[in-house]
């Protein structure tokens, strides 16, 4: 790791077979190296678009009714094959009226429950 | 992240406080309806967003649920009238649409004389994608509503068939009828 990014050494502007360009000089070096990670939550809409809160938190009927943490707990995420997210408790809400997804109109079918 | 880190400081409250019966100290707070938390929101963007023809009437501020909207149209044959609609959002909102009645008289072949009106996205069980999905918000209602005087006005798939049949034969005539009606009234 560290010998490939050792940038110490002169970065030489010629090498071998290049006659019309001599000069050789250092034009910078790296001192130092602060990687930054950034991560988010690995879906791809992260506001339930029917409830329109974050579907990694509980949906807005499970936070109104007051329910205790670990009820709030099992509002679960739902996956459908479009990839678009949402509450299960509000997809099973909206299939009731229309087998869709509200957000791309394809036919509804899941993919993955679970968080 | 930070929802990660707000659930789990609640939890540790909660921890906290189990034993100490808080619930009964503390009365809970009068529960709000999901329909009337949406509507807080939505009722504030729609006031923010909607067309300069379109105004939002609201007869009791408490009930965001029940107001009306004055649309003026300033082009097409509805121009220089005034149309009031009527809109009433039940309890099961966003999972249903709004009701629209329109209670203005008017000539059109998309509403009719009674008020009902054919907008796709007010329908709630539409076998195409133009339904009501509960991502559609007051302010596209709003829209639709306008559009309906112009660029949505639909001849084709009428209504009123009695409007439509009476453009299709007699142009003028069908607009002499417009006039009238909005003349008796949807005066501004």
């Amino acid at each position: 790791m560290a010998d490939d990014i050792d940038m110490e050494k002169p970065v030489e502007k010629s090498t071998v077979s290049n006659d019309c360009v001599v000069k050789s000089e250092k034009m910078f070096s790296l001192k130092r190296w602060n990687a930054v990670a950034m991560w988010s939550w690995d879906v791809e809409c992260e506001i339930c678009a029917i409830c329109r809160v974050q579907v990694m938190d509980a949906c807005l009927r499970c936070q109104a009714e007051n329910r205790n943490d670990k009820e709030q707990e099992e509002c679960v995420v739902i996956w459908g094959e479009c990839n678009h997210s949402f509450h299960n408790c509000c997809m099973k809400l909206w299939v009731k009226q229309n087998n869709r997804c509200p957000l791309c109109q394809q036919e509804w079918s899941v993919q993955r429950i679970g968080k | 992240m930070i929802t990660l880190t707000k659930r789990l400081k609640k939890e540790a409250e909660s921890r906290n406080n189990s034993g100490t019966q808080v619930k009964h100290e503390h009365p809970a707070p009068k529960r709000i309806s999901i329909r009337d938390k949406l509507l807080i929101k939505e009722v504030q963007e729609m006031e923010q967003t909607i067309p300069s023809t379109c105004r939002v009437k609201f007869d009791n501020p408490d009930a965001l649920h029940d107001f009306s909207v004055i649309i003026q149209p300033d082009e097409g044959f509805w121009k220089n009238g005034k149309f009031l609609f009527h809109v009433v959002i039940n309890e099961d909102y966003n999972i249903s649409p709004p009701i629209v009645k329109c209670l203005t008289k008017l000539w059109h072949p998309n509403i009719s004389e009674e008020g009902e009106i054919c907008l796709s996205l007010l329908r709630q069980n539409s076998i195409d994608g133009l339904g009501w999905a509960p991502t559609r918000k007051l302010k596209d209602v709003v829209w639709g509503l306008n559009s309906l005087f112009t660029d949505l006005l639909n001849f084709e798939d009428p209504l009123n068939i009695e409007a439509a049949e009476h453009y299709r034969k007699d142009r003028n005539s069908f607009e002499i009828k417009v006039r009238e009606y909005v003349n008796q009234f949807a005066k501004r």
